[in-house]
């Protein structure tokens, strides 16, 4: 296995358009992110061999998957991927262990050891107690789980996730996050990701491919991406929210203190009172950040925080202020009217304060077990 | 009298038992094809299956018998030897098992349709070639519905009547099974007679569906009782 870059370059006619999309995907992760009907899905099915349609080529390492001008499409069996749909597709009529053990021939061929990774990805994915349940017990966020455990002990050498999270209700959400967040950390497979949730997004992925019609419309690092006039609309349609990681160093009378950034230099940020005190990822609402020019007193927030603004842009009907808070911090997007900037008269580098209720942020924060 | 009942059941139920074997592997085959392929004549062919159904047994035996016969297309002089089914207890068994292909075919295929492709879509994901898919995947999946439909044969075949009796007779002994026993007791009068082997029609009739009801009980209770 020397490399494992994705390099695609296919057509794939849809119903209402064509997808005609060209990129090389080396990072850990890569997402692609659209609005529904974008055409995220299909591409996805295309990587993974469920779709005879596509035309082009397909490679991943030196394995050429598809190449229609030579006639080579290998069937998805010898693509060695994993593949992890919005619904989850377990198979009802095994158990959960048997759904997670379903690809272990191939785990085996591929010199793995499907019995330790069950224990790994069981102990990972906090399926232990589940194993012996038929699937159709399991809950909807255990589903998913299931079938995250599944492609993981398959022996795969992508993983393949199509909106992994997106069946699932907000609170669900926020607790499978962080799994997949571990498996990102802890695990060496590489994922490409879809996915049209800006928080999903810019918790996992490395790039950002963006995907409009069928066409790319930007690519790069998420923050950055997701900041761009064509794409923050998409966004923004969805709720756009800075996305944070952070420890806690405090809890106070009913609230935490979160560290986030670097040891010496990053910035404390009160939070909502937390049950754990493992890594969280906090998120943060665009549109709910205010600007001051100075640093305002006898106000409810509890944070007023210290920033310098790095970029002021205009989309037309609103404008976007993006503020460094510290060393190590990924910069904050805050969503203003479109001619504020002018009237509060921000400048770039300017000293500002950035104004965060508690209650604004909201914790993703794994199930309560703190991990090491 | 009593060692006469015994072979006429032991008669029924080998026929019946070989119909259904015969018919299980080419019945479940077409109706895969006819669930997940698409080919031509797969609509004519669907008909030409469900023929049997709709047409009296009498009109199938019939047709089997001419097919059988000396100049017909499966007789001696177009084979060149003598298949020697008419009046046999094998003649029973072609009439019996061309009865109920129908019925396993049709269920089987409703069977397969209920099973989701994109479950043996995510099999193949998980490196299963075509036929491992088949038999880790779509075979359990459709398993109760394919179970139904092979027990519906087979009792199609136990109670057969119209097409055995114009191709195999009503030999004592030979081919004379439960359906037909009944009909000559009760044509020579025999009530008493007819009384017995209709009970007994009953009781295997109502073991078979015990059978059924108990195989196709719903597996996914299984994980409570667990």
């Amino acid at each position: 296995m020397t490399s494992t870059a994705l390099d695609v370059d296919v057509r794939l006619a849809l119903d209402r358009f064509e997808v005609t999309v060209a990129f090389s995907a080396s990072k850990p992760v890569t997402g692609i992110f659209g609005a529904s009907g974008a055409g995220k899905t299909s591409l996805l099915e295309a990587v993974a061999g469920l779709r005879r349609g596509a035309r082009g080529r397909i490679r991943l390492g030196d394995d050429v998957w598809l190449d229609s001008d030579a006639r080579r499409f290998v069937p998805p069996e010898r693509r060695w991927i994993g593949y992890v749909p919005q619904d989850g597709l377990l198979f009802p009529h095994l158990s959960v262990r048997a759904n997670l053990l379903a690809g272990a021939r191939r785990a085996r061929r591929a010199g793995h050891n499907p019995e330790r990774s069950l224990s790994t990805v069981a102990e990972l994915l906090e399926l232990a107690r589940l194993l012996e349940r038929d699937v159709v017990t399991l809950s909807g966020g255990e589903r998913q789980r299931v079938s995250l455990g599944r492609a993981l002990c398959s022996g795969a050498r992508l993983l393949l996730l199509d909106e992994p999270l997106a069946s699932l209700d907000l609170p669900l959400r926020r607790r499978l996050l962080p799994f997949l967040r571990r498996v990102r950390d802890e695990l060496t497979v590489p994922m490409l990701l879809v996915s049209h949730d800006p928080i999903e997004v810019q918790a996992l992925c490395d790039e950002l491919i963006v995907l409009r019609e069928g066409t790319v419309v930007a690519r790069g690092e998420p923050r950055t991406v997701l900041r761009d006039p064509e794409v923050f609309p998409l966004a923004e349609k969805e709720g756009y929210e800075n996305v944070l990681s952070g420890r806690p160093v405090r809890q106070l009378a009913s609230t935490s203190v979160v560290h986030l950034g670097d040891e010496n230099s990053g910035v404390e940020l009160i939070v909502p009172r937390l049950a754990t005190d493992g890594e969280v990822l906090v998120t943060l609402p665009a549109n709910e950040i205010l600007i001051a020019t100075e640093s305002p007193r006898g106000i409810s927030a509890r944070n007023v925080l210290a920033a310098k603004v790095t970029e002021i842009r205009s989309l037309g009907h609103l404008g976007l202020v993006t503020a460094e808070l510290g060393e190590g911090v990924p910069p904050l997007v805050v969503e203003v009217t479109e001619t504020t900037p002018a009237e509060l008269g921000l400048e770039l580098g300017q000293q500002v304060f950035l104004v965060i209720k508690a209650t604004s942020c909201r914790l993703y924060g794994g199930s309560g077990e703190p991990r090491r | 009298m009593n060692g006469d009942l015994v072979s006429i059941l032991l008669l029924t139920l080998r026929v019946a038992t070989v119909a259904t074997l015969l018919v299980i592997g080419p019945a479940t085959f077409l109706g895969y094809a006819l669930a997940r392929w698409d080919f031509r004549g797969k609509r004519l062919l669907s008909a030409a299956i469900g023929l049997p159904l709709v047409l009296p047994p009498t009109a199938v035996g019939f047709l089997l018998l001419r097919m059988l016969a000396v100049d017909g297309p499966l007789g001696r002089e177009t084979l060149g030897f003598d298949l020697g089914l008419l009046l046999t207890w094998k003649a029973a068994v072609l009439a019996a098992a061309v009865m109920s292909v129908p019925l396993v075919a049709r269920t089987a295929r409703v069977a397969f349709e209920s099973v989701e492709p994109r479950l043996e879509l995510m099999g193949r994901t998980l490196g299963y070639g075509r036929f491992e898919t088949f038999f880790r995947v779509t075979l359990p999946l459709a398993g109760r519905g394919l179970l139904a439909g092979v027990i519906l044969g087979f009792t199609r075949a136990l109670g057969e009547f119209g097409a055995t009796v114009t191709l195999a007779g009503n030999i004592p002994n030979s081919t004379r099974t439960l359906a037909s026993a009944i009909f000559s007791a009760q044509q020579v009068g025999n009530h008493d007679r007819a009384d017995l082997l209709m009970l007994i029609a009953l009781a295997v009739g109502f073991v078979a569906i015990l059978a059924a009801e108990l195989l196709g009980r719903d597996r996914s209770t299984r994980g409570d009782s667990a």
